[in-house]
């Protein structure tokens, strides 16, 4: 999938904004992705640096927004990937409704703001020190962004870890998310399809529901005899409750059992295992129980949970390690909803605060904001909208909005609001 | 001597101002409304420039025109269950600020293309919207009637639907004309109208 580089959708919607780079498109800078040149002080600081770990919704945000801030700041994104896929729209892909070709994107508009991308991981953090280590090296940094998104707690359900090649979570878009699509669509007439979702908290809370309807409209449509079986480990649908329970009128297909919580998989029998029944499956997507990325575990910047990061509200920084900032999923003690939209809204927020600390300045409070859509069938969708202000230096929610009702009005924002984020991410 | 050593003095002070930069130099904090709008741009684009056909691009909007449809949005006259919420958040954090930004930024006209056809016909459809909107497509700031020229289409044609529909702002009388103007237009009429006021520059 990786090697599927396409720009046309981006280019098309985003017209004069982004400029083509040559093929080829986003490079190591100095390193040429050379594992074994990154040894020692590999990318020595010369003025004021900030480092930012991962290049997703809130990580690239971040990187761009530093640069646009103030061009005297040098950025470094560590980001493995070398395309961004986006997770908002590739429930749409295991319907058949988008390509993945239409939600992938490349970095070349982070690196025409002059941020420095390194297409590599970072191995763990020395805040003690200001560096992050690369390789068989590190990097120093003035302030460091941490945005790690999420990570599956795939030791909660037996059976699953050693079963990643069959039982897909494709929760974090890209190939899983292809894979989960073929595997929908080979399943025959009349086959059951089981999906299940894990407790809160985790990435994208209406995400599950989106995907249930997605599934069951490309069921509905191609294989009217099949079946979906959600496991909510849940006690009722966690976000947009009406507006989903409305949308699944539509689709008697839906067999939705709340307070199912999955404990065991099993792909030599094609069954799952709840607290207190089994179920055979033709087609299994288990979304695994989360917690905050890996690196942010390491580096022990989770709290007593051992999950997720707690973070001052205004400027991000960790309450764990000085100079280190964490921004999206990872976060958690905010009223916030785990979604693309506040990780981006982190970003930009975080990479202000920075700019002004850097430059010995205080931070401006300053809220995110919250804009979530979910399709319920090709054309229709509904939203939920949070505004939010700061009291006494945390974020504190001013509003919450639904759609009355879903309707391809709303599907036409839809398409709006992601073309208008992907380029305020990466452009 | 003398002279030249004030000159280094001059050029070494430029060149310190300009290293320290930060929130100090000369950039995009330095409008007050910048920070204040920063959410606004996952929507609307970096500086109110949206680049998507849904979202309306907020660059050079009038601060009088805007302010309203804040108001207007925040106490649910005009609905919008998008908007609502972020008007509130304005309004607390300072509308004069965030309508002085967008007004003060430069509008890139939207980058979404219209069909040549489509903008033809709708320049004949559009002879009756000029009597307020004028020739150029520019409206009237100080009526508060809003510019529509290199505006997103995707937006254009929504509010004529909703004007048509009598959704957006159902209880301002001042609209009542162009309400009933909005429903003398067959729907394909409505794209034809986007396509010329999204293409006028």
């Amino acid at each position: 999938m990786r090697q599927r580089v396409t720009r046309r959708q981006f280019l098309r919607t985003a017209g004069a904004g982004i400029s083509l780079g040559l093929a080829g498109g986003a490079v190591s800078v100095g390193l040429g992705g050379c594992a074994p040149a990154m040894k020692g002080d590999f990318m020595p600081k010369g003025g004021r640096r900030v480092v930012v770990v991962g290049g997703g919704w809130g990580g690239a945000t971040a990187a761009k927004y530093v640069r646009l801030l103030d061009p005297g700041i040098e950025v470094v994104l560590l980001e493995p990937n070398r395309e961004f896929v986006s997770c908002p729209f590739s429930n749409l892909v295991l319907s058949g409704v988008r390509k993945l070709d239409s939600i992938t994107f490349r970095y070349d508009g982070l690196q025409k703001r002059g941020v420095k991308i390194l297409h590599e991981a970072a191995a763990a953090i020395e805040p003690d020190r200001r560096r992050v280590r690369v390789g068989e090296g590190y990097l120093e940094y003035d302030r460091l962004v941490v945005s790690p998104g999420i990570e599956f707690q795939m030791e909660q359900i037996q059976g699953l870890a050693e079963s990643q090649d069959k039982v897909l979570h494709a929760w974090k878009a890209g190939p899983q998310t292809a894979q989960l699509a073929a595997q929908l669509e080979s399943m025959a007439d009349g086959g059951v399809f089981v999906l299940t979702v894990p407790p809160v908290a985790y990435r994208c809370p209406p995400g599950p529901y989106e995907r249930i309807c997605q599934v069951a409209w490309y069921l509905k449509t191609k294989k009217p005899r099949a079946k979906l079986i959600v496991l909510d480990a849940n006690q009722n649908i966690v976000s947009k409750t009406g507006l989903f329970r409305a949308a699944w009128r539509d689709y008697p297909n839906i067999d939705y059992r709340p307070s199912s919580k999955v404990i065991a998989v099993d792909p030599s029998t094609r069954e799952v295992r709840t607290e207190f029944d089994r179920e055979k499956y033709d087609v299994v997507n288990v979304i695994p129980p989360q917690r905050a990325g890996t690196i942010a575990v390491q580096a022990d910047l989770v709290g007593a949970d051992k999950r997720w990061c707690e973070v001052n509200h205004v400027t991000y920084e960790s309450v764990k390690a000085k100079n280190v900032h964490v921004i999206g999923d990872s976060t958690t003690g905010l009223p916030v909803p785990k979604s693309g939209n506040i990780a981006n809204a982190m970003g930009k927020v975080c990479a202000t605060a920075i700019v002004h600390l850097l430059g010995g300045k205080p931070a401006p409070e300053l809220p995110p904001g919250n804009t979530c859509y979910s399709w319920v069938n090709d054309r229709e969708a509904i939203a939920v909208v949070n505004a939010y202000r700061i009291e006494g230096g945390k974020v504190v929610q001013i509003e919450q909005k639904l759609t009355p009702a879903q309707s391809a009005l709303v599907g036409h924002r839809a398409v709006g609001w992601a073309q208008s984020i992907w380029h305020d991410m990466l452009a | 001597m003398m002279a030249r050593g004030s000159v280094l003095v001059v050029v070494v002070g430029l060149l310190v101002a300009g290293a320290v930069g930060g929130a100090g130099a000369a950039g995009p904090l330095d409008h007050p409304g910048f920070a204040k709008a920063l959410t606004c741009s996952a929507c609307h684009g970096v500086a109110g420039n949206s680049k998507s056909s849904a979202m309306p691009i907020l660059a050079g909007m009038s601060a009088a025109y805007f302010t309203r449809q804040i108001e207007a949005y925040a106490k649910g006259d005009r609905p919008s269950p998008e908007m609502e919420p972020y008007a509130k958040y304005v309004l607390q954090a300072g509308v004069a600020e965030v309508a002085g930004y967008f007004a003060a930024q430069k509008m890139e006209p939207t980058p979404i293309p219209a069909s040549a056809a489509a903008a033809a016909r709708g320049k004949v459809a559009a002879a009756a919207c000029a009597i307020c909107h004028g020739q150029d497509g520019k409206g009237d700031a100080a009526k508060l009637i809003p510019s529509l020229a290199g505006q997103a289409p995707g937006y254009l044609r929504e509010q004529m639907i909703l004007f048509k529909q009598d959704t957006r702002n159902p209880k301002d009388a001042a609209l009542k004309a162009m309400k009933a103007l909005m429903r003398t237009i067959p729907d394909p009429g409505i794209e034809d109208l986007a396509a010329y006021y999204s293409s006028l520059r």
